[in-house]
This record gives C-alpha cells, structure tokens and sequence, in this order.
C-alpha cells in the first residue's frame, strides 16, 4: 500500500484571502486545500490508498443546488469519503443584522433560504414580537398562514422538478415551474415581488388582501387538486423513477435524530416531528391538518411525503379562506423599535424543516445578535453518513433528495 | 501594455514578460498519451509556451484576434461581419451558472411560461468551453469570486458577461457586507446590466435582447478585448 500527503503548499496562504483566491485557484483549483490539515478528520481524508482518486464537484455545478463544492474520494465509480467545502455563499447576515434596525434585519434574512422567503422573515418577525411583547391582529395571523402555505407548496414544487432533473429526467422541471410560477404571480400580486417578498412586519403584514390576488388565487384553487395529482402522476406513476429512488440513501430514525434533522427528512424517518404542532405559533393550533410521516427513510420516502404535505398545505389554505376575520392587519407600534433588554427564540416549520431565530436585544434599536439556525445545513451534513458506498451519480440524487438550499447553509 | 516583447530564439512566440510580482509555478503537462500522425501539428506534441494567461496578455499575442474572419477573407467588405454577427446573436449560449436567488428567476425565464428559447437563448451549457454567454446570476462573494473568474477565462472568444441582480451590478442589499464583491465589474467586463432583486424572467430576457442589439451594433466590449486575463492587477 502507498501513501502520499501533498501538503506542500506554503502555509501563509489561506482560501479567506480574496487575493490568494483569484491568483492560486487561477492557475490550479486542486481538491487539496492549501493549507496543512488541521483536524486528524482531515489528515485521514486528504491521505490516499491504492486506487483512490479525488474528484472536485463544484462550486459551479447544476447538480448542487447552488455554489456547494464537494472533494469526492472514489474508488472506481465508488465513493468513499466525501468533504464538502461551504463558504461559497456566505454573505455575513447575521453581522449585517447586527448593523441594522428591527425592520431593517427583516431584509437581510430574506434572501437566506431564496425559494421558501416568506419562512425567513417569519421567524425573525417572531422573535422580535416575543421581544417586543405585541399582540398580532388575527387577520394578520391568518394571512400570515395563508401566503406562507402557499410558498410551501411553490417551495416543494421545485422540490419535486429538481430532484427529478438530478436523476436525469427533464419534463418534471417545466411542469413544476409552471406550477410555481403561478403562485409567486399571485404572491407578488399580494406582495409586490416575485421571490424575497419583504412581506411580514413586526406586528402584522405589509398590505391586505386585495382583489387580484384573490381573483388568482381562486382560479388557482378551483384546479390546484387536480394539477398537482397530474404532475405528481408523472413521477409517482414512474417505475424507473420509483425502483431508482427506492433504498436508497436510507436514514434510520436513531441517526436522523442524533443528527438533529427536522422536517420531511426527519418525518420520513416515522418521526411524526412537526413545529406546527410540537411548539404550535400563530394560529395552528386552530387549523385541522395531518402531520404525514413514513417509515422508510429513502430518497423515495423523502419524495412522496413533500407530496403529501402540499395536499395538506392545500386543505390549510382553504381554512384559512374560509374562516378569514376581518380587522387590522398591523398591531399599533412605535415608528423606532426599542425593545427592552433581553432575548428571544423564535421556531417555525419551515419547507426543509425547523428555521429558527435567536435574537438577543441590548435596549437599543438594533438586535445585539442574531443567530440563525437554518435545517438546509444541519441537513447537509448528513450526506457524508448516506453517500459512502454508493455510485457518484447517487450522490447527486441524496443531495437533492435532503432539498438543501445553499443561502441557508452559508448564510 | 508598456512592456516590449522580445523574440526567444527557437520558439515563434514573443517572449514571456516577467511581471514584477511573484507568479504562480505554472503547470506543464507533456503529451505522452498520443501522437499525432503530423509531427509538427499540436506543437509537436510538446507543452505550449505560454503556461499563464497573464504572461501570455504580457506578450500581446492575443491582442491580434478580434474574432473577425482573417486570411483572404479579410478583403470581403464588413457586410460579412454583419451576417456573423448576426449568427452570432441568434444563437446565444450562456453558460448554466447560478450563484444565488437570481438563478432561480434564470431557470423561470428559460422554462415554459417565459420561453427564451423564442429568441434564440436558451441552451443553457454547463460547461464553459460551449458557452457564449456568462449570466452571473446572485451574490458574489470573495470565496466564489476567483472560480468565476476562471469559468470567465475559460470561455472561448467571443463571449458576452450579463450582470444579474442588484447584487452583481453594484453589491445591491449586500453592499454593506464584509464578504462580497460590490459590483462584478470589480473583477471582470460587463456587457450588460440587469437591475432587480431579482428581476423579474422579462427583466432577463429584455437583457438579452439588449445584448443581441449589442453584438448587431458592434458595442459590446469584446471587439476591442484580448485573450486572457482581464482581473485588475490591485484587486
């Protein structure tokens, strides 16, 4: 057996430094970080034995959601060990929160986790009225639940396009983006944006419902039943689709937990673990819906019970319709925010699970700190237990099948 | 470039200028795998000259492509370059590159509600040696700035760079951060701006035709451009 360690490159430059990255991975993007290693983790890893070979997948890749970079170590068309590099987004949010006002830091957390924004600034918004002690008007609430439901369901629509593409069929993506693309119309109609709505305030909404968004938003309900079962039926119906997703990248319940993973991927693991009804907030706990869960664990149970949970999205949004009060939509606040001095930690059940804010306030006008606790990461780190053994190709169908999304991972 | 080439002897190619500060050891990787069946094509089968792109911009040598057609060609009248350009502009390549939250409202422009592909744009190719056209699309950071730069080397001449986004025209809500670029046209050309946050798919696609009147009328950046780096030296 032969070993060799490159670890020959000059220990001053460090991949932080923006001018040591355009000039070295210029000329050589090798998969050896060029530092030595720091953790005995890395040591083993970046050591090779017979017939072992790296592979670097990214940062520019269709395949990974984004600019995620992952060292693979092959053997053959085997993995063995994988290494993901994060950072290729990380754009400082929560040191920018801590530099900007209350209604300020509601705009940075926006564009975190891009398909599902409506979850990123309901959580901080939370927060800040636990800080704040405010009553929210129940319309509020109620339209709260109502649009944030509906960007669920756009948010597992691509969902469903995406994980189909990375196994390789393409007609799943132009349906569902015909899918999505209606609602984020009517959201925008409702909002004023197509993606990173800035719609939540501290204390209510920004704007009531008004006459397009309802007009859309019935068209679209009177056919949503039947459009979501036909799309689904392009995949569900599939039997190269379900014998390839089936088994594999299989999470037991034991790990899943210890791995804290929340959301489908954990409720696919028969752990019926739902926020909504766990640490229930604004008005779930008056809304009848089911908490789907399976007990497989696989890509394909990952899969299906998405699906299940926009059905189950669609019969909250028609309670919502149904039983909307009428009354303000803001609490009455102060223009300048100054809470007392304190802290406050806010949870909600994100489309990938339980998106959760920590906000600590000095009695000043800005938040001291914030913590974001984002489940796309704590998700991606368990593609390191699920990949190893299996074929390269496979990794790309577990990534997607965790729906991680890199905004939220390097924040 | 003030620096005078100089002929080495036994090589066609100006000489390499050193440039004043400390360059990366360039790699050079011999042909042993095959022969060609002519022994002087491929350079004989031996490594090229030029080992860094920013050497070879030192030389001048890429200063002479324009991509306009050379040889006997040249004493047609420029009505040919207008039926090139016109091929050019109707088929469109960009490259499929998504940094952030502009990608997705890329992916919606090029799927079937807003279809690209009427105007002659949207194979989007996911490797840079195919593509024409780089839509950066989301936040730059530090981190991701130099793989960009190198998918951006790596594209073949002539070719086109969309800033999308509030983000990469000019650092937009992440102007403030410790950790972007504000503006991509810190670390390389720009033919096009398109602001939002995100735009809108219409917002994109009225880009793109704005950059296919761009190519028709010859003002896009690339006529005068060079082969090879076009990072600013004190970045």
């Amino acid at each position: 057996m032969t070993t060799r360690t490159p670890f020959d490159i000059p220990a001053h430059a460090s991949s932080d430094d923006p001018r040591v990255t355009l000039d070295e991975q210029l000329g050589t993007f090798e998969p050896i970080p060029p530092y030595p290693p720091r953790t005995e983790r890395e040591a083993e890893f970046y050591t090779l034995r017979d017939g072992e070979m790296f592979v670097n997948m990214g940062p520019q890749h269709p395949s990974t959601h984004g600019v995620l970079r992952v060292v693979l170590k092959i053997d053959g068309e085997k993995v063995v060990d994988l290494d993901p590099v994060l950072g290729y987004l990380h754009r400082g949010v929560e040191k920018l929160c801590e530099n900007a006002d209350y209604h300020q830091a509601i705009c940075y957390t926006d564009p975190l986790e891009y398909i599902s924004s409506l979850f990123c600034e309901w959580s901080p918004v939370i927060a800040f009225e636990k800080l704040l002690d405010v009553q929210v008007p129940r319309r509020a609430e109620y339209i709260r639940v109502l649009s944030g439901e509906l960007n669920r369901i756009a948010s597992h629509a691509l969902f469903m396009g995406w994980f189909a593409l990375d196994l390789g069929g393409l007609t799943p993506i132009l349906w569902s983006f015909i899918e999505r693309d209606e609602i984020v119309e009517m959201l925008a109609a409702l909002t004023g944006q197509r993606m990173l709505f800035n719609y939540f305030r501290i204390g209510g909404v920004n704007g009531d419902l008004n006459h397009e968004f309802m007009s859309r938003l019935g068209t679209w309900m009177s056919k949503a039943t039947n459009q979501i079962n036909s799309n689904q039926a392009l995949l569900n119906d599939n039997e190269i689709f379900v014998r390839r997703a089936r088994g594999l990248g299989v999470m037991d319940t034991a790990t899943a937990l210890s791995m804290c993973m929340t959301g489908p991927n954990l409720r696919a693991t028969g752990v019926p673990f739902d926020v909504r009804r766990a640490h229930p907030y604004s008005i779930y706990p008056e809304l009848d819906f089911d908490i789907p869960s399976r007990t497989e664990g696989d890509c394909l149970a990952r899969y299906l019970l998405r699906m299940d949970e926009v059905k189950q999205s669609l019969r909250i949004i028609d309670q919502c319709l149904h039983e909307m009060p009428d009354g303000p939509i803001m609490a009455k606040l102060p223009r300048l925010i100054r809470p007392r001095p304190g802290r406050a930690y806010a949870a909600i059940e994100g489309p990938r699970g339980q998106y959760a804010t920590y906000a600590i306030s000095d009695g000043t006008d800005q938040p001291f700190r914030m913590r974001i606790h984002d489940p796309s990461f704590v998700h991606l780190q368990t593609v390191g237990l699920l990949t190893p053994g299996n074929l390269i190709a496979d990794t790309m169908a577990i990534m997607a099948s965790l729906d991680p999304i890199m905004g939220g991972v390097d924040k | 470039m003030a620096l005078k080439p100089e002929p080495v002897p036994g090589s066609n190619l100006p000489a390499v200028i050193s440039q004043p500060r400390d360059l990366v050891e360039p790699i050079v990787v011999a042909n042993t795998l095959w022969q060609s069946s002519n022994p002087i094509a491929y350079n004989g089968g031996q490594a090229s000259d030029i080992t860094h792109l920013r050497e070879f911009e030192a030389s001048g040598e890429g200063r002479r492509d324009n991509a306009r057609w050379a040889g006997p060609l040249e004493i047609i009248p420029t009505k040919a370059d207008i039926v090139l350009d016109l091929i050019r502009a109707n088929s469109l390549w960009p490259l499929l590159s998504g940094l952030a939250c502009c990608a997705i409202e890329m992916m919606s422009a090029a799927t079937s509600k807003n279809d690209m592909d009427r105007w002659g744009m949207f194979p989007f190719r996911a490797s840079p040696r195919q593509a024409d056209v780089l839509i950066v699309a989301g936040t730059c950071t530090t981190k991701m700035a130099g793989p960009l730069v190198r998918l951006w080397e790596q594209m073949p001449e002539p070719k086109w760079c969309v800033a999308m986004g509030d983000c990469t025209c000019s650092g937009g809500r992440y102007k403030r951060s410790y950790s972007t670029i504000q503006g991509i046209d810190r670390i390389m050309p720009v033919d096009v701006y398109v602001p939002g946050c995100p735009p809108r798919p219409e917002g994109l696609i009225y880009g793109m035709m704005k950059l296919q009147q761009l190519i028709k009328d010859r003002r896009g950046h690339w006529p005068e451009r060079a082969i090879g780096p076009t990072v600013p030296e004190d970045l």
